[in-house]
């Protein structure tokens, strides 16, 4: 009695302190928006995109986990699944974060493009080393029919509308199954798979091409949606396999999470590895190969200084990528003992975090800032600036925010820790290498 | 001479269940024998812990393999396009990790999989026609509805008596000696 006492005080501070953590991250990230509106400063946008963008990756992943799972039966999933759901509950909070965003393209007027150029036609755009608006750029006037405001609202509302609904039915689901036991809401769990599976699928691919790709809106690569699916399954995986270990410790899932479950989330996390590394290779590949200005410029700018030709600070954290993302958790992971000794596991799996976040600012912050004079008529950012100062208070806001979400429904007793009537429960429990 | 030689291979001894196997597999194990084998017409779980064998030592062939066609393709063309006969293609660099990089990696995937089948055929002593527990009676049932323990004379604890009363101890049935006939 006393126990629970205890443990239900501790879970309240635990709350209140996520609680806290949020207000103060968002706080501070909504102060910097509101400078940067004042100022004209990009900085503040891009680091609160990046920050959002990181936790929206791991619920995506969440959630493609959780489906392929259902549409595959998998047997040994049940038990991981369930800590996996209690995850999605972030999704209508990752949602309000975008929020701020969408308002300031609305309500922005002559700073309304600042994060995202082309949502104002009349800010400025750099086409072959002159500066023009956006309005004359062809390469806008192309794409005006996708990338406008009015589209780019229905789709964002649509994106988190997919993602929100389907986390709805399928937490419905599963939740519902711990009370009565009906074998048919497995069915009706694979059904809302599969059917989600595309939806989420077109739906992630399309929000990384408006949030991240369009930030260079003459930049374009169909590549682009599965290399953010591929970074968020990782980023899922290590979260997933994080949070399993951590309840293993505190006992809550002890002798239900085994080696085996383990072993299995960890040639995952390699299987992801080598999809990602593909896939971002793939896409670097074909430009290099192509070799056309209007796509070389996008890792120009991430590799040299586009007015000396000096190597730049983004040629090192392009590097890191390749060797710190991919290379070393690829030979890492191939190894028996580093996938089942928790330690070593719990070591590549934050190593892989640590570089995602890495990879989405590669992807994110890295852009064309018109300077008059400029040799080529803009200079590209630099690594470190005020974007990253504004990013990590974002970052820790989301990151509690999402975590709160995700604690409440841990909390709320709308669950039990293994769904304990899934058909499969047993296969999951008994699950052996 | 015309009497028929044979060498004394093994003590074989059946099983009736899976559970009287792994059960026995275990005292086995805990005897200290090393050169022996179980055979059961099913996958029985945890057997090879219960046996106690180490993890499989084909991965390292596979990794071998991969290194080898890794630096294999880089050779290659590096051979080819940079030293033996250099050709300017598409503008690229003579030799450049980028743009061959299908070659290496397809070779990469090329060479670990042949790392891995004949490493596995090398660790099995494959290929192999024939083997002397065929000549056990009941052999071809350990395929059906029986299993069946069997430890070699080479295992350095193996005594003719006392390996058979062992193995009749551990609820072993029909125990005897195999004998493979030589010609």
């Amino acid at each position: 009695m006393s126990q629970d006492v205890n443990q239900s005080a501790s879970t309240s501070s635990i709350s209140t302190k996520l609680i806290a953590g949020a207000i103060l991250g968002l706080s501070v990230g909504l102060i910097g928006l509101f400078q940067g509106l004042q100022s004209g400063d990009k900085a503040p946008f891009l680091g609160w995109l990046w920050g959002c963008s990181f936790w929206l990756s791991i619920a995506i992943g969440m959630l493609m986990l959780i489906m392929i799972f259902r549409v595959f039966n998998s047997r040994w999933s049940p038990v991981v699944r369930r800590q996996q759901e209690h995850a999605l509950s972030a999704f209508p909070w990752l949602a309000l974060c975008f929020v701020p965003l969408l308002l300031v393209a609305w309500l922005g007027k002559d700073h309304s493009g600042i994060l995202w150029s082309w949502v104002n036609p009349e800010s400025n755009t750099v086409e072959v080393s002159s500066v023009i608006s956006v309005a004359d750029d062809v390469l806008h006037q192309k794409k005006a029919g996708y990338l406008n405001l009015n589209f780019f609202t229905i789709r964002l509302i649509g994106y988190f509308a997919i993602f929100c609904g389907i986390s709805h039915w399928l937490r419905k689901v599963s939740f519902s199954q711990d009370k009565d036991g009906d074998p048919n809401w497995t069915h009706l769990g694979t059904k809302v798979s599969a059917i989600g599976i595309p939806a989420a699928a077109l739906a992630l691919t399309f929000g990384a091409f408006d949030l991240f790709m369009s930030l260079e809106y003459q930049w374009f690569s169909t590549m682009y949606g599965v290399w953010f699916f591929a970074s968020g399954m990782r980023a899922a995986l290590a979260v997933t396999i994080l949070v399993c270990l951590y309840l293993v410790s505190t006992g809550s899932l002890k002798g239900l999470f085994k080696q085996a479950h383990k072993y299995d989330l960890a040639c995952l996390s390699l299987t992801f590895t080598i999809f990602w590394a593909y896939v971002s290779f793939s896409q670097y590949f074909l430009i290099y190969s192509a070799n056309i200005p209007e796509e070389t410029f996008w890792y120009t700018i991430r590799e040299i200084n586009p007015n000396t030709g000096e190597i730049s600070g983004w040629f090192w954290v392009s590097m890191g990528l390749i060797f710190g993302h991919f290379f070393f958790p690829f030979l890492y992971l191939l190894f028996y003992r580093n996938k089942v000794d928790s330690p070593k596991l719990i070591f590549i799996v934050c190593w892989i975090l640590a570089f995602h976040l890495l990879d989405l600012y590669w992807n994110i912050i890295p852009g064309r800032e018109i300077v008059p004079g400029a040799f080529v008529g803009f200079e590209a950012r630099e690594v470190f600036g005020s974007h990253l100062f504004w990013g990590i208070f974002t970052l820790i806001g989301v990151g509690c925010l999402s975590a709160w979400a995700v604690v409440r429904s841990f909390q709320s007793g709308v669950a039990e820790i293994v769904p304990i009537r899934d058909p499969r429960i047993l296969d999951s429990i008994n699950h052996h290498e | 001479m015309s009497e028929v030689m044979d060498i004394k291979y093994a003590a074989a001894a059946t099983f009736d269940s899976a559970k009287d196997l792994y059960d026995a597999a275990g005292k086995v194990r805990e005897k200290g024998y090393k050169n022996w084998e179980c055979f059961s017409p099913i996958p029985v779980h945890g057997l090879d812990a219960q046996m106690g064998y180490p993890r499989s030592k084909v991965p390292r062939f596979t990794l071998a393999g991969g290194f080898t066609g890794f630096f294999t393709g880089m050779l290659i063309v590096w051979f080819m396009n940079e030293f033996d006969y250099p050709l300017i293609v598409g503008g690229k660099p003579y030799f450049s990790p980028i743009y061959p990089f299908p070659v290496f990696y397809e070779l990469t995937i090329l060479f670990a999989a042949f790392g891995t089948l004949f490493g596995m055929f090398f660790l099995n002593r494959l290929p192999q026609h024939n083997h002397p527990v065929f000549e056990h009676p009941d052999f071809g049932r350990t395929g059906d509805d029986q299993y069946m323990i069997v430890i070699e004379v080479e295992d350095p604890l193996f005594d003719d008596e006392e390996t058979l009363s062992f193995l009749e101890s551990v609820g072993g049935e029909s125990v005897q000696i195999i004998r493979e006939p030589i010609d």
